[in-house]
């Protein structure tokens, strides 16, 4: 990750941002929205300079977060020097009954924010506040405006008036910065390592790590698969890495067998060496700046070709590359890395990229003995059955699968 | 020195804001009806141009936005960088054609440089850069010359070194292009020149 770049300064940002915020601020109450990530955490701390006491820092236990998640936020942020006194507010039962018939990724996120922003004007109303503070960046409203995915963090830019729709003004100190920037604001206030470096978590969490619908007994599984992969993956210097799930629902029809013919040319395999599921719930990308919103490709090679081009990463792009661009229907190319008969039919996806700012990202080469080491692991502790590898860049994928 | 960004909606314009911040020059997005008189009153040096969803294929049928970003591109007296989507526009104002690419490239592609010109100096005989594209120019216009190649793609990169004008169809201002700011900095000379 690049330490100080030459056009940023984080002294002299911090020092224009907080006396902005005085200006617009001054004498007015307010919310921060926080959810224990760097952009969140950071807004709050300038806000907080700003305001003092008037403000109040809101954490909102959504349900779609990790084990033990909102409590040790919590903790985190009321230590020095953030001193922050954060009011958890426990809405896991509305969100989930908000997003209980949805299936596609867009009205998921789409239900998921409208319940967020209810919550919000909820306990402003509470408060008196006219004003909620929140850690949206650049990759946030860009992705938004694009029409890419729908961010839960994002209104005006999208032409909705935060002020006639929830009764209050929004204000969004980091709208023009990137990942890295923020963090070099983090080391600048020096925060503690685990939040300076805590890894990015999606704002509607574990719900889009949950392709498709989202069941109370799929979310369970995740949270346990979450665990495991998450610690597996935390030494292996990737700059995100986590699970996903998907249910083992195939595509009928002739696409299947074609892509095989063409996977089998890019690995030099005879076609009957390998196979091919691709997955009903759609997963989402990008190709030429537009939302691509398709087909996710399982590729299973018998066990010892497997283990053979599972240490040949290069390899494995190329077949990523010849499937997507050959198909236009598929997004996604994912590598299956061990499975086991019987089990609840539901695949695990792991993820690791490396990415700078979150706007492009590499796929992490991993040793395949860690993608073997973290298979067996997780088809021995949960019920799901097979284990994939996402060997997509971004683009043609995102990082996150909705 | 300001070197401001055409805004098309693409996912990296801002990026390309970014990226000329980092390399100590003043920039920000504009949208696309701003005209060459409003540049020279910002006093613009020289200007960028991003990519879009947008599709190019004949002049008449152009986007809102990209027909305004075709009437900066026409009347432009100051160096100017294009990038993917009005790479493309470039070319197609200038009489050449754009089309559905035969092969489309998605993220890591590897481009050789035939010739550096002036936006690709010291980058022979190749190297790596991310893409993000359906179509591409297919035919490059009269005047201009083509730079360099990908196997999928034959115009990555051309110019018009009389006129100033640069196309490039991969990206320069993502991070995983990583000489990326090489081309920035090839730019920002003959801005400065």
């Amino acid at each position: 990750m690049s330490a100080q770049v030459q056009g940023f300064h984080p002294a002299s940002f911090l020092s224009a941002q907080t006396a902005q915020l005085r200006d617009s601020l001054s004498g007015k109450r307010a919310i921060a929205a926080i959810s224990g990530g760097i952009d969140s955490t950071i807004a709050a701390f300038l806000a907080k300079q700003a305001l003092g006491d008037s403000l109040t820092p809101v954490l909102i236990d959504t349900g779609f977060m990790r084990l033990d998640e909102p409590e040790s936020v919590k903790a985190a942020l009321s230590r020095p020097p953030l001193n922050l006194r954060v009011r958890l507010v426990k809405a896991s039962g509305r969100f989930l009954s908000s997003v209980r018939d949805e299936t596609t990724a867009e009205e998921k996120r789409r239900k998921f924010r409208e319940t967020f922003y209810q919550v919000l004007r909820d306990e402003a109303q509470r408060d008196g506040c006219e004003y909620v503070v929140q850690g949206t960046i650049a990759p946030d409203w860009i992705e938004t405006q694009g029409g890419i995915k729908t961010q839960h963090n994002v209104l005006a830019q999208v032409g909705i008036d935060p002020l006639a729709t929830y009764g209050f003004k929004i204000i969004e100190p980091l709208a023009d910065l990137y990942k890295d920037q923020v963090r070099s604001l983090g080391k600048h206030i020096e925060l503690p390592l685990e939040l300076a470096d805590r890894q990015p978590f999606p704002g509607p969490g574990l719900l889009v790590r949950c392709i498709g619908s989202a069941t109370k007994a799929k979310l369970q599984m995740l949270k346990a698969v979450t665990r495991i992969v998450e610690r597996k993956l935390a030494p292996m210097h990737s700059d995100q890495y986590f699970a996903a799930v998907i249910e083992n629902r195939y595509v009928e029809g002739p696409l299947a067998k074609s892509i095989r013919e063409v996977s089998g040319l890019a690995l030099a395999l005879p076609p009957g060496e390998l196979h091919v599921d691709v997955f009903q719930d759609r997963v989402t990308g990008v190709k030429g700046d537009e939302r691509s919103y398709g087909m996710l490709v399982g590729v299973r090679l018998q066990e010892d070709s497997r283990e053979t081009y599972g240490w040949l990463p290069d390899k494995l792009r190329i077949l990523q590359s010849r499937i997507v661009e050959k198909f236009a229907e598929t997004t996604r190319v994912a590598f299956l890395v061990k499975e086991k008969k019987g089990g609840h039919p539901l695949s695990v996806l792991v993820r690791a990229v490396s990415t700078r700012d979150f706007m492009t990202a590499a796929v992490t080469p991993l040793p395949w003995k860690t993608l073997k080491d973290i298979s067996v692991e997780v088809l021995k502790t949960t019920n799901v059955s097979k284990v994939f590898y996402d060997i997509t860049p971004k683009p043609p994928a995102t990082i996150e699968f909705e | 020195m300001f070197v401001p960004v055409v805004y098309v909606k693409g996912q990296y314009n801002h990026l390309i804001a970014r990226t000329l911040q980092d390399l100590g020059v003043e920039s920000r997005l504009l949208p696309s009806t701003t005209t060459i008189e409003q540049l020279h009153a910002m006093g613009a040096d020289g200007l960028l141009m991003g990519g879009g969803p947008q599709r190019v294929r004949t002049m008449s049928d152009l986007t809102e936005e990209l027909a305004a970003a075709a009437r900066l591109i026409k009347s432009v007296d100051i160096p100017l960088l294009c990038i993917c989507v009005t790479h493309q526009l470039l070319a197609t104002v200038y009489g050449g054609r754009t089309d559905a690419a035969g092969k489309p490239e998605f993220g890591p592609v590897e481009v050789s440089v035939m010739d550096e010109g002036r936006i690709l100096e010291r980058l022979k005989p190749s190297f790596t850069a991310w893409e993000s594209h359906n179509d591409e120019v297919v035919l490059p216009p009269p005047g201009f010359s083509v730079l360099a190649s990908s196997e999928g793609c034959k115009v990555q990169a051309m110019a018009h070194e009389k006129l100033d004008l640069f196309g490039v169809q991969f990206h320069p201002e993502v991070s995983h292009t990583s000489r990326g700011a090489e081309v920035f900095r090839n730019f920002l000379r003959a801005v400065s020149k």
